[in-house]
């Protein structure tokens, strides 16, 4: 058997602002179909790590590799590498001025260049994917919380990224809309779309999270699967943490 | 009397509304001048470096402090003959009009640009967008819708301040109306029409502003204060 293939090596990234130390050296890989979690208390630099990973946040030290090409080399066009890297953010980032599927199709004809109407072609594929293929023609204001942020896993995915981020994508969805984001990515995540997640979701975690990283301080105190995480940790402060959690999103894990 | 009314109506009337033409010269000119320079102007204080910052914000607190007569006469008699150009007034009108309206304009898309707010530039770099590409695509197709209403403000204020170029005897509508007022020794009627003439032109501009504002209106896009 072959070993699995990595998609994403992160090798001892550094950050800090001033004093504050972020990030302390931070080291994993993500390999392909997998779908990682990582979660923390705030402030544990979970959101920088991601920010970090594709350079809109410059690291100080360490490197990152993607499909075997390290985009911290400065001599790497970054445009380009980001490309492969799908974003999804807590508060969505739709282009206001645009419809869902000119959200979607903005990319690909700004960047890749691909012809209007095959853009658009696309666009509505990963709009249907989604679910809001009916909703194309709105804008982000005419969308509620949870089809928003579905118009930005579309976004993201129509690029055809190698690997997706998400940061927190439910932090900012009132309780009834988390489910139908949750419901995208988890069916996403079954068809193999390789994934790195920061999300405090632990219903989500245990279903499609294939590993676990838990982030304390800049640094990753723990990992293993999220079911061994979540009720097994033999780390006291990984223990309060997701007894915590499960006191406020407990209601999720039936 | 009645024969004074008459040639006043069909004969001078007409001579200050020819103004109209010199005086949307300046307008669009100066509008036209301000707008190329403010919106760079804003782009530049919103994302360049602290430098840039500093003398932007210079250029606009230096045109935003001195009365326009003062800048009109420090130009025509002052700064360009000293730099070796001989404009003439219509021409010196437009490019102090221009470069005011710039500093003016500049805090108009300033604040339109930051009512966009950073992560949707983020979002654009995200899907490998260089920031040039993002701030065009994605930022200024929405700034400038925001500030449309901020811009009729200035095309109003325009039109009204085209006036002191009479102080260079550029022909607009009140160096003519003068011209009537000094042959006629009747300082009511004309003044009264010239009055009127910027009222139908305030009016009327704003008006054709406000319909492209609501024709470019997308929902959910409001200027947030």
């Amino acid at each position: 058997m072959t070993a699995p293939e990595i998609v994403l090596r992160v090798e001892d990234l550094h950050k800090s602002y001033g004093s504050n130390t972020v990030l302390a050296g931070v080291t994993f890989n993500v390999t392909k179909r997998e779908t990682k979690i990582v979660c923390g208390p705030s402030g544990s630099g979970k959101s920088t790590l991601l920010r970090c990973l594709n350079l809109l946040t410059i690291p100080e030290k360490g490197s990152v590799w993607l499909e075997g090409i390290e985009v911290t080399d400065p001599s790497v066009d970054i445009n380009k590498a980001r490309q492969k890297i799908g974003f999804v953010f807590q508060d969505f980032n739709l282009f206001a001025h645009f419809t869902a599927l000119r959200n979607v199709s903005a990319g690909l004809e700004i960047v890749k260049g691909v012809r209007k109407d095959e853009a658009k072609k696309i666009a509505l594929e990963a709009l249907q994917k989604v679910g809001l293929e009916e909703h194309a023609k709105k804008y982000p204001a005419e969308l509620s919380g949870g089809q928003k942020q579905r118009v930005a896993i579309a976004r993201a995915l129509a690029m055809n990224p190698v690997i997706m981020f998400y940061d927190e994508p439910t932090s900012a969805l009132d309780p009834q809309l988390i489910g139908e984001v949750l419901e995208v990515m988890k069916q996403l995540a079954r068809e193999g779309m390789t994934s790195l997640v920061v999300t405090h979701e632990m219903g989500f975690a245990q279903s499609v999270g294939d590993e676990m990283l838990f982030m304390m301080e800049g640094r990753i105190l723990e990992r293993g699967t999220p079911t061994a995480l979540i009720t097994d940790s033999g780390n006291e402060v990984t223990r309060e943490f997701f007894k915590s959690i499960n006191k406020l999103y407990g209601r999720f894990e039936k | 009397m009645l024969g004074e009314f008459q040639t006043m109506i069909w004969e001078f009337f007409p001579y200050i509304l020819g103004g109209i033409v010199w005086t949307f010269g300046l307008v669009g000119g100066g509008l036209g001048m301000g707008f190329a320079i403010g919106l760079p102007v804003a782009a530049g204080q919103a994302y360049g470096s602290r430098a840039t910052n500093a003398i932007l914000s210079a250029y606009v607190w230096f045109f935003r402090s001195i009365p326009l007569l003062v800048l009109l006469f420090l130009f025509y008699w002052g700064i360009f003959p000293a730099l070796g150009y001989k404009l003439d007034p219509l021409a010196c009108s437009i490019a102090v009009l221009g470069i005011r309206s710039g500093a003016y304009q500049s805090q108009i898309f300033r604040g339109a640009i930051e009512s966009v707010g950073e992560g949707q530039l983020m979002a654009a770099r995200t899907l490998g967008m260089s920031k040039t590409k993002g701030i065009y695509h994605i930022v200024l197709p929405q700034a400038l819708r925001v500030s449309i209403p901020g811009w009729a403000n200035e095309y109003a204020i325009m039109l009204k301040d085209s006036a002191i170029t009479f102080a260079l005897g550029v022909l607009e509508i009140l160096t003519r109306t003068r011209y009537v007022v000094m042959a006629t020794m009747d300082p009511f009627l004309p003044y009264f029409f010239a009055g009127g003439v910027f009222i139908v032109l305030t009016y009327g501009g704003t008006k054709i502003i406000n319909l492209v504002y609501e024709k470019t209106k997308v929902p959910g896009l409001i200027r947030r204060a």
